[in-house]
């Protein structure tokens, strides 16, 4: 892992089409801004994990579903 | 018409028409593969399934069937991406399928939207949307 220490108003590049601002450092908080292509999305990585837990989960469903009767 | 052939490893060799692709520009959060297709499956349920992995096949419903109240609130990025009409979006849920209806659980959080040929999962800002909903709760409290 690269470790980096930045000041508020300071950027990072990940490579040449994305960009880290830091905005602001509140307590044990930091305001992140990213700039990236639409085709690299971006994530709270706890939502990303979950999802992508739920994804896999999914993915390994029995070969067949169980009727259910929908709420009406 | 032309046709995408799938050896499903769940289902054997399916035909798809070209135009059911479904195309996931930045694919489904964790699993590899953009190209996907909607079959259907029992009653409420379809298979989203995977053309570009086989062996990829997730249960997705329409969440309204089981969730009155649903709602999906994008942020403004997350909504860019999506320039069909709202009236002309689908919505799925992923479903995380056990062996019986009490097991089974819907993903509220990242619900995919489907337009013009297109799926993105995005993230539902929506304060009630746990990623893990189960749906016999639901049943069972419309009973």
């Amino acid at each position: 892992m690269l470790l980096i220490t930045r000041r508020v108003g300071e950027k990072i590049m990940v490579g040449d089409d994305i960009v880290v601002h830091v905005k602001e450092i509140v307590g044990n908080t930091v305001r992140v801004g990213i700039e990236a292509p639409r085709s690299t999305p971006i994530y709270r990585e706890e939502i990303w994990n979950a999802v992508r837990e739920e994804n896999r989960a999914a993915a390994d469903a029995p070969f067949t579903l169980p009727s259910p009767q929908p709420a009406a | 018409m032309s046709t995408v052939t799938i050896d499903s490893s769940r289902f054997g060799t399916l035909e798809i028409a070209s135009e059911n692709v479904i195309e996931f520009p930045t694919g489904l959060i964790g699993l590899t593969g953009n190209r996907y297709v909607l079959l259907d499956a029992d009653g409420a349920f379809h298979w989203l399934h995977s053309i570009d992995d086989p062996t990829i096949a997730l249960p997705v419903t329409n969440p309204w069937a089981f969730f009155a109240d649903y709602e999906v609130e994008l942020s403004d990025e997350a909504s860019k991406p999506i320039t069909a009409e709202p009236a002309d979006v689908s919505v799925f849920v992923t479903v995380r399928a056990g062996a019986e209806l009490s097991d089974f659980y819907a993903n509220l959080r990242a619900p995919i939207l489907v337009a013009d040929g297109k799926g993105h999962q995005v993230i539902n800002e929506s304060e009630n949307a746990p990623v893990r909903a189960p749906l016999f709760g639901a049943v069972a409290a419309a009973a």
